[in-house]
């Protein structure tokens, strides 16, 4: 068996975000990630970035854990970091200052929105993340979609590792020709059709059990004055990584 | 008695055509437990669904309780009728035991109080108490099959639908399993089980009907279960404690009343022996007795 989605590895631990109530830590923290990623001076994202790193901290989630995620990110925004600042001029490759500002910007802006999704996400249990969402009326569906990825992405894995196994049981290698691309597609081809055929039954199952097209039930969350406190001291950190920009401006 | 299941003449045929139903008829009382057997492709799961109305048929009709389907709302019919799936991955689709459970009883719209008394009830009845805030893929299959039990049993339905409750699993969960729905025939539950598995029919069923794509026999365990044609055309073989008390009987035991079950074997070996001269049974070998075992070892090898 695949270990779960394991972004909530770390939900048992005591720490000031563990014990902010759900919904009130989902709103605030993600105003804290637009307004960073709205920030366009690079002093403000640095800051941003250390305001998320110092509630990373807070949040007393493994920073080895999270750093083992966000390599992935990382790479994906270097080339903004290093391409981006490059230019040539007179057939030499030099360093535009305006392209290094922005590959800094969009890197730091980046990083900071990752890291912060650790401690929103990761500081309480999945499915309690999930009834937060439901009770702060975000739209039905959109969460049905999230329970669903989290309940089968891992049963699509294991069906598509079983396809896997089989062909390479089946002396199947992977090779640069075109019966591995054929091979490799027509295995997707039918993880797609089983994945539409289990869709069907888990869809007979449900409505079978009365759904009809609402996820219903919420968390019995109750906000308490500290959570009011957490969150007001995030939402003045959000609005407050603009103030000196207007002022300056 | 008052018929909580009722199907007259039902047919369906798949959207490409294929026949799935022909024509399939039967009646179960209230309280009844009975077992749907038949070869694979024999439409056993497409008849279930059939019966809360997930499927609706061409031709004929399903009547629950005395309301028909199509003419009644669907949730009473739901709520009255509950399908545990064969695969439990397909049944349990939400991150915690405790939201599947829950489910259906929010669905039903009941107050929160109760669905929490009712997801503790369904857990305690299949064995898995305390297991509500554990995620259905860190369960072991077993473990997940009645779980998948629990999520219909908090809806309180009068019928269960069981398929292929005892299929993949290993001895101790398809004993539990049998342990449940043993203890739901207790409580008056109706319960239709479509299975495969023979060995278990005696313990949770009372009656019997053979499905392939139209009803092609129907009974009481022994008129069925003894019945090798009717078997044979189900790809079927009688339970194993049958075959032995037959192979009992080519060493010279005498095997009028072959036992389905393993309790009516031990009431069978019993009743011989103290009848007995001696109080023991004799057993011999013959001339004809290895001719003998090969013909009762042949005749459920189908293929032989």
């Amino acid at each position: 068996m695949i270990g779960h989605i394991e972004i909530d590895r770390y939900h048992a631990l005591r720490s000031p975000l563990h014990n902010w109530d759900s919904r009130a830590k989902l709103v605030s923290i993600l105003t804290l990630i637009f307004s960073i990623v709205l920030v366009y001076d690079l002093r403000m994202a640095v800051m941003g970035l250390l305001a998320a790193i110092v509630i990373l901290l807070l949040s007393r989630i493994p920073v080895r854990f999270v750093l083992t995620h966000i390599k992935w990110v990382f790479l994906f925004v270097s080339p903004f970091l290093f391409i981006l600042p490059l230019e040539i001029t007179d057939g030499r490759i030099g360093i535009d200052p305006y392209g290094l500002w922005y590959g800094s910007l969009i890197t730091l802006k980046a990083l900071s929105a990752v890291i912060l999704i650790f401690p929103m996400v990761g500081t309480a249990r999945f499915d309690v993340t999930l009834k937060a969402l439901i009770d702060l009326k975000v739209p039905n569906k959109l969460v049905q979609m999230l329970v669903f990825t989290f309940r089968y992405i891992f049963v699509f894995f294991e069906e598509f590792q079983r396809i896997v196994r089989s062909i390479e049981s089946r002396c199947f290698e992977l090779k640069t020709r075109i019966y591995t691309i054929k091979t490799l597609g027509k295995a997707i081809g039918m993880l797609f059709v089983k994945s539409y055929e289990r869709a069907e039954r888990v869809y007979n199952a449900m409505i079978s059990r009365g759904y009809d097209g609402v996820l219903r039930g919420g968390g019995e969350f109750k906000m308490q004055r500290i959570d009011w406190v957490k969150s007001l001291l995030i939402i003045v950190l959000a609005v407050g990584l603009h103030i000196p920009w207007l002022w300056v401006r | 008695m008052e018929n909580a299941i009722c199907i007259r003449d039902l047919s369906y045929a798949y959207p490409d055509g294929t026949e799935a139903l022909k024509e399939v008829s039967l009646e179960i009382s209230r309280g009844e437990s009975v077992a749907l057997l038949g070869p694979n492709g024999a439409g056993k799961s497409t008849l279930m669904l059939h019966l809360n109305g997930i499927l609706k048929g061409m031709k004929g009709s399903v009547e629950i309780f005395g309301d028909k389907i199509g003419d009644v709302d669907l949730k009473k019919i739901r709520k009255r009728v509950g399908i545990v799936f064969q695969d439990p991955d397909d049944q349990l689709f939400m991150p915690t035991l405790f939201d599947d459970l829950a489910f259906g009883p929010m669905n039903l719209e009941l107050p929160q109080d109760e669905i929490k008394e009712r997801v503790k009830i369904a857990l305690r009845k299949v064995g898995l108490s305390g297991f509500e805030d554990r995620m259905p893929h860190h369960l072991s299959f077993g473990q997940k099959k009645r779980a998948a039990f629990a999520t219909v049993l908090s809806m309180e339905p009068d019928i269960l639908l069981l398929d292929e409750p005892t299929s993949n699993l290993d001895p101790r969960s398809r004993f539990e399993v049998i342990r449940v729905i043993e203890e739901l025939r207790k409580e008056g539950k109706t319960i239709i089980t479509a299975t495969h598995d023979v060995n278990a029919v005696p313990k949770i069923a009372e009656r019997v009907f053979i499905l392939n794509k139209t009803m092609i026999g129907e009974g009481t365990m022994r008129e069925v279960l003894l019945n090798k044609s009717l078997l044979q055309e189900a790809n079927l073989i009688p339970p194993d404690v049958v075959q032995l008390f037959e192979l009992l009987g080519c060493f010279g035991y005498d095997c009028r009343d072959l036992p389905l079950s393993m309790d009516e074997a031990v009431a069978h070996l019993t009743r011989t022996i103290e009848t007995a001269d001696g109080k023991h049974i004799h057993l011999h070998i013959h001339e004809h007795t290895h001719e003998k075992i090969e013909e009762v070892r042949g005749r459920y090898n189908h293929h032989e």
